[in-house]
């Protein structure tokens, strides 16, 4: 056991930041869900039980994810009247198809139910193992293990309904589909 | 026969979504900096009262003000820099918080030439936490901070008179027909709008674009419409 070094945290900021805007879909929302993560971590010392801080980071995003969904869910209709504000983003890019390829992956994310969104999140967005992803979300490796595939799945078939037919027959890609099923990809053994 | 799309397999996903590499924006970096040379906690807690009385509320008062008197003096005879009006906005909320209107529960009591303050607290979670009156190039200018989690305030602030100061420069984003202008300052986002014609400026510290516009575009029941 050892203390949490504050100053070892802004290390891990680009990646809470991939991890909260894929949770949340928006840019500006993983901006405030980041700062209100380390606020949170720093409120008070911490001890961490293992050597990797991202996968306390994660389970105190989880939570302040989690929190957030629900005080929305109890304020009045008012919020839900309001437009959705997806303003134009002031930072430029010279990868504009970089851009646009990541918000659409991180929106088809963000539209998951919240244990699959998670499941994915922790492990392919975060990087973190199995086993921290499952501590981290506080659910067994096994449910944690059922939730990637899962996610993992309803995202390849969002995108891959937006992606343009190609000159193939119908029954090809559905050979295929099921051959990636029965083993051609083994999610939970062959990608860790 | 009609064509499908191949899908993706799981693979091809897992390696889409790692070879992801965004980058944080360096104001979330430089937040979170600050949040961290803070140090609250590990070096001990200051009194709440001590964290927004004198570093967050004036803070705000920065941010809102500054931008007032720049704006409000930029068209008159005297020009006061930046610098000097932060220097003379760095001061702490000199009024409580305005209660919420008896009348009305999206309103505070705080109102200038009838423009009122929103009660965000009930809806958003935002506190009002305490207010200001200065007086800028002859005009009254009100500001009405409010305190959100995790450490975020926001100032508003309302330039009495009309016609209200011109406004130039950022982006221009319209809700329900009302052009809202984005502006940053300091390092701070800003949107400026007009409501029955008074300038208003909201300048927010570690809130997000979609957080400040839903904030300045929100019309409660209808009383707080533009």
């Amino acid at each position: 056991m050892r203390t949490l070094d504050p100053n070892s945290l802004t290390r891990h900021v680009d990646r809470l930041y991939r991890a909260a805007w894929a949770l949340s879909g928006s840019r500006e929302d993983a901006e405030d869900l980041v700062q209100e993560t380390f606020a949170r971590v720093l409120s008070r010392p911490r001890v961490l039980r293992g050597d990797d801080e991202l996968y306390y980071l994660m389970r105190v995003l989880r939570n302040t994810f989690l929190t957030g969904l629900r005080t929305a869910s109890r304020r009045p209709a008012t919020v839900a009247m309001l437009e959705d504000v997806v303003a134009a983003d002031p930072r430029p890019t010279n990868r504009p198809e970089q851009a646009l390829e990541v918000q659409e992956i991180y929106a088809t994310i963000a539209q998951l139910p919240d244990g699959f969104r998670l499941a994915i999140v922790a492990v392919d967005v975060l990087g973190l193992s199995y086993r921290e992803a499952a501590q981290a979300l506080r659910v067994r490796e096994a449910t944690l293990t059922t939730r990637l595939f899962r996610a993992r799945k309803q995202v390849a078939g969002r995108l891959g309904a937006e992606r343009p037919a190609p000159p193939r027959a119908q029954e090809d890609s559905r050979d295929r589909r099921e051959d990636a099923h029965a083993g051609g990809v083994s999610v939970s053994e062959g990608i860790p | 026969m009609s064509e499908q799309p191949p899908p993706f397999t799981e693979s091809e996903i897992v390696e889409r979504i790692r070879a992801i590499d965004v980058q944080a924006p360096a104001e979330l970096h430089e937040r979170v900096r600050a949040l961290v040379s803070d140090g609250a906690g590990v070096r001990g807690r200051r009194p709440a009262a001590l964290r927004w009385g004198l570093v967050g509320v004036p803070a705000a008062c920065a941010l809102a003000l500054a931008l007032v008197l720049v704006l409000v003096t930029s068209g008159g005879t005297s020009a006061p820099t930046l610098e000097q009006a932060v220097a003379l906005t760095l001061r702490p909320a000199t009024m409580p918080a305005p209660a919420e209107s008896a009348h009305d529960r999206t309103q505070l009591e705080a109102s200038v030439d009838g423009v009122a303050f929103p009660y965000w607290e009930e809806s958003f979670g935002w506190r009002a936490t305490g207010a200001r009156s200065d007086r800028l190039d002859g005009r009254a200018v009100t500001t009405v901070f409010y305190a959100g989690r995790g450490r975020r305030w926001i100032g508003y602030a309302i330039v009495a008179g009309t016609p209200a100061p011109a406004v130039s420069g950022g982006a221009i984003v319209r809700r329900r027909g009302t052009p809202y202008r984005l502006l940053r300052e300091h390092g701070a986002l800003v949107v400026t709008w007009l409501r029955d014609g008074r300038l208003c400026v909201l300048a927010g510290h570690g809130v997000g674009t979609a957080t400040l516009l839903s904030l300045a575009s929100w019309h409660g029941r209808g009383t707080i419409a533009s």
